[in-house]
């Protein structure tokens, strides 16, 4: 026995034992925890059967799907996925236009611009998120009240439910003229390709009436003639859905037709594309900054004006920087749309929770909310990765 | 080094703390209910009983200026304290929205709920809750601007409504509207407050909720946005909405207490037994029955105890500490505008629906 507590007091002498004695313990402690969370998870039911009931709620927003509440659970769902997508690409879009020219205002050598880009920042990167969405929800409700909605013409409506713009649904012909459209694009890709791979191997252009043609003009010329002439040949494949701004048979104005922008989806595109646009302003402005500034001399040395140095020297190197860091501020965006369910943007978050109030099982069906977030990240982490392989790939 | 491995230390330790605190909060989840840990002994061992209510719903739930909690369903929680703890203010109130209610409730995280609730098939049984009793018949209905024309349901195409997201109004509005084959948009929020802003902006033409909610809400319109007078609720009743209290599911003892404790105060005012007289009652009940009911002996006899794990006395306690039915009634929802006599809330003597089992 005592040869035991001698022995085991050399062991624990050295540092190395113990360490891994306290980690052996550690990992005990943590597996018995995740064992405990494991076993109370199995005795709930883990199953989505109740996805395939009749749903029975209406939504507001739909998007692509037809929803109707006579769908099943599974539709509703999917119909808030589709919201989520939208608001995502659209903010995805906007917030990088808005934080690649605050980027770069706020770098330039005029006052005025810089200081606005600063104060953008410092102001809307310091504020809550969610105080910003309930913000722009406050001021797109302050829109005109629909009894005194603005309208121009049939063309467009402004109130508080929401900006109607025209727009155009497909007729029986409408999906052909789709297919055209794809088809043509992927011709005058390859076309524009072609023509040029050739001009560049034997320094040759196509001239005709002493005009120089290269692929790229040759490519959209291709696509305009052959979109137009079989716009007119399946005639109409589009049917012009204008707004209206009426009132029933009570007084009472109401408003539909057209396409929608409701003050909900405005608040919170706002609200994304404002904050997100923050801290892109500050990814462009550091990746600017990290470049030498010998390439900006070298390039006014050249004589390039300004505008040249920006597009064509420091935003291209500029890039390789940039994607990593933008990725992040992408995968955010996507994370924080979340948020919108205060203001009634009926998105994948707030769908889901509808349906764990009527069915309950919040488990499994937050398990497939988290699964739907994955699957959305990994999509922008791959479709970004691929852009950052071929930006780095650039002049190296 | 020390340091790393002082930090590990700490970190095992507070793993096994979150550990045991884990287990320790889940003793009141559904599946432990079966092996005897009843809500009923975590209440009295806790001293305090945990109430899920709303905050933001007058004469039923309402966090006022003063930060105390009043309201219809708010008596229903001190009632409750009152007859397992013997104390009305031993109440922690756990305000929740409508969609985090029954999360709360299954997850251990509260009690009882007494928010307004509708008793429903799939509450009841997909959601594993027990509803107790109905304290409140009531029903949905719409309110719309009194300029808007709007007299009944079928005038409302293509209207757009504002609605409290995973409610059971959600779903009933969306069942009149599509059986009508009316177009309509929902406007769904989490809270009350946003949708009132939508609301007063006339972001949507009609708000449904139970006729009750919207005669509160009627009723503190504010004045900027028109006041009381510029709204109307439809006189349609889309749907029957009795609220009440509920437990888990497989927790009989804490839900008896919960349902008697209702029973009991209906009882007391058949019985005529107010606040004010209660303890006189007590000191010499009218018949065998006021006794049972207040838990005490009749002439020189023995006290009746029906054995539900709290003192026999504890519908006495409920009576001083809320009043009975009525008087709760008359406290939070008389004012609101919601008469009584003639509605479904009457008791059952005059006509209503407010009717307890004997307590015998």
């Amino acid at each position: 026995m005592n040869l035991f507590v001698n022995k085991l007091y050399i062991w624990s002498r050295s540092q190395k034992n113990r360490n891994l004695f306290i980690q052996f313990i550690f990992i005990i402690f943590v597996s018995f925890f995740i064992y405990y969370l494991i076993s109370k998870a199995l005795l709930l039911d883990m199953t989505l059967s109740h996805f395939d009931s009749r749903a029975g709620f209406g939504i507001s927003h739909t998007f692509v799907i037809d929803y109707t509440s006579n769908d099943s659970r599974w539709v509703s769902y999917f119909t808030g996925v589709i919201n989520t997508i939208r608001v995502c690409i659209v903010a995805i879009f906007f917030a990088t236009l808005l934080g690649t020219i605050m980027g770069v205002a706020r770098l330039s050598k005029n006052i005025l611009f810089s200081t606005i880009s600063y104060l953008y920042v410092e102001i809307l990167r310091n504020t809550p998120l969610l105080i910003q969405i309930i913000f722009w929800q406050i001021i797109f409700l302050k829109l005109p009240r629909i009894s005194e909605a603005l309208t121009f013409g049939n063309t467009v409506v402004i109130s508080n439910r929401g900006i109607l713009l025209p727009s155009a649904s497909p007729s029986d012909n409408g999906n052909i003229w789709i297919t055209i459209i794809i088809i043509t694009v992927i011709l005058s890709l390859i076309v524009s390709y072609i023509i040029n791979k050739k001009e560049d191997l034997e320094g040759k252009s196509i001239k005709l009436f002493n005009f120089k043609f290269n692929g790229n003009l040759l490519s959209i010329l291709l696509f305009l003639t052959i979109t137009i002439t079989t716009y007119f040949i399946l005639q109409k494949p589009f049917n012009l859905d204008l707004p209206s701004l009426y009132q029933n048979n009570k007084g009472t104005f109401l408003q539909s037709g057209g396409f929608e922008f409701t003050p909900e989806f405005g608040a919170i595109l706002f609200a994304l594309v404002m904050y997100t646009g923050t801290f892109i302003t500050e990814i462009v402005r550091g990746s600017i900054q990290s470049l030498s500034k010998g390439q900006t001399e070298a390039a006014q040395a050249l004589g390039l004006s300004d505008y040249q140095t920006m597009t064509l020297i420091v935003l291209p190197q500029a890039l390789r920087s940039i994607i990593p860091p933008l990725t992040n501020q992408y995968l955010n965006l996507t994370k924080n749309s979340s948020l919108s369910v205060v203001i009634a943007y009926p998105e994948l978050f707030m769908i889901s929770r509808t349906i764990m109030n009527n069915a309950g099982r919040a488990l499994p069906v937050f398990f497939l909310i988290l699964i739907t977030y994955l699957l959305l990240s990994l999509v922008i982490s791959i479709f970004m990765n691929v852009i950052n392989r071929r930006v780095t790939r650039i002049g190296t | 080094m020390t340091k790393i491995k002082l930090s590990l230390l700490l970190f095992s330790v507070m793993s096994l703390a979150i550990f045991v605190a884990c287990s320790s909060e889940t003793e009141t989840s559904n599946k432990d209910m079966a092996e005897g840990n009843s809500t009923l002994k975590t209440v009295q061992d806790r001293g305090t009983l945990k109430c899920g209510v709303n905050d933001n719903l007058t004469g039923f739930g309402v966090l006022t200026s003063g930060g105390t909690f009043e309201g219809f369903d708010i008596d229903y929680c001190k009632a409750v304290a009152a007859a397992i703890l013997g104390d009305a203010s031993k109440v922690e109130y756990v305000p929740l929205t409508a969609s985090a209610r029954f999360e709360a409730l299954s997850s251990g995280e509260i009690d009882m709920l007494v928010r307004n609730t509708t008793w429903t098939a799939s509450r009841d049984r997909d959601l594993a809750n027990d509803f107790t009793a109905t304290t409140f018949y009531d029903g949905q209905g719409m309110m719309v601007y009194a300029d808007s024309g709007y007299k009944t349901i079928e005038d409302m195409d293509g209207a757009t409504v504002c609605v409290l997201q995973g409610t059971t109004t959600e779903l009933n509005l969306d069942d009149r509207f599509t059986s009508v084959g009316l177009n309509y948009t929902p406007l769904t929020f989490e809270t009350n407050d946003p949708l009132q802003a939508a609301f007063e902006e006339k972001r949507c033409d009609g708000w449904t909720t139970d006729k009750s909610g919207l005669a509160s809400k009627r009723a503190e319109f504010p004045a900027s946005a028109g006041g009381p007078e510029s709204l109307v609720v439809l006189a349609e009743t889309l749907s029957k909405e009795p609220l009440g209290p509920l437990t888990r599911d497989n927790d009989s003892n804490f839900y008896d207490v919960v349902q008697w404790v209702v029973f009991g105060l209906i009882q007391a005012e058949e019985s005529g037994i107010t606040s004010a007289n209660v303890a006189a009652m007590a000191a010499s009940p009218a018949d065998p029955g006021m006794a049972r009911l207040l838990g005490v002996a009749f002439g020189d006899g023995k006290v009746a105890d029906f054995n539900f794990g709290v003192d026999p006395t504890f519908i006495q306690h409920a009576i001083a500490a809320v009043g009975n039915y009525g008087e709760i009634y008359e406290r939070h929802l008389t004012p609101l505008g919601l008469t009584r006599s003639g509605s479904l809330n009457a008791l059952w003597t005059n006509g209503g629906l407010v009717y307890a089992p004997p307590f015998r």
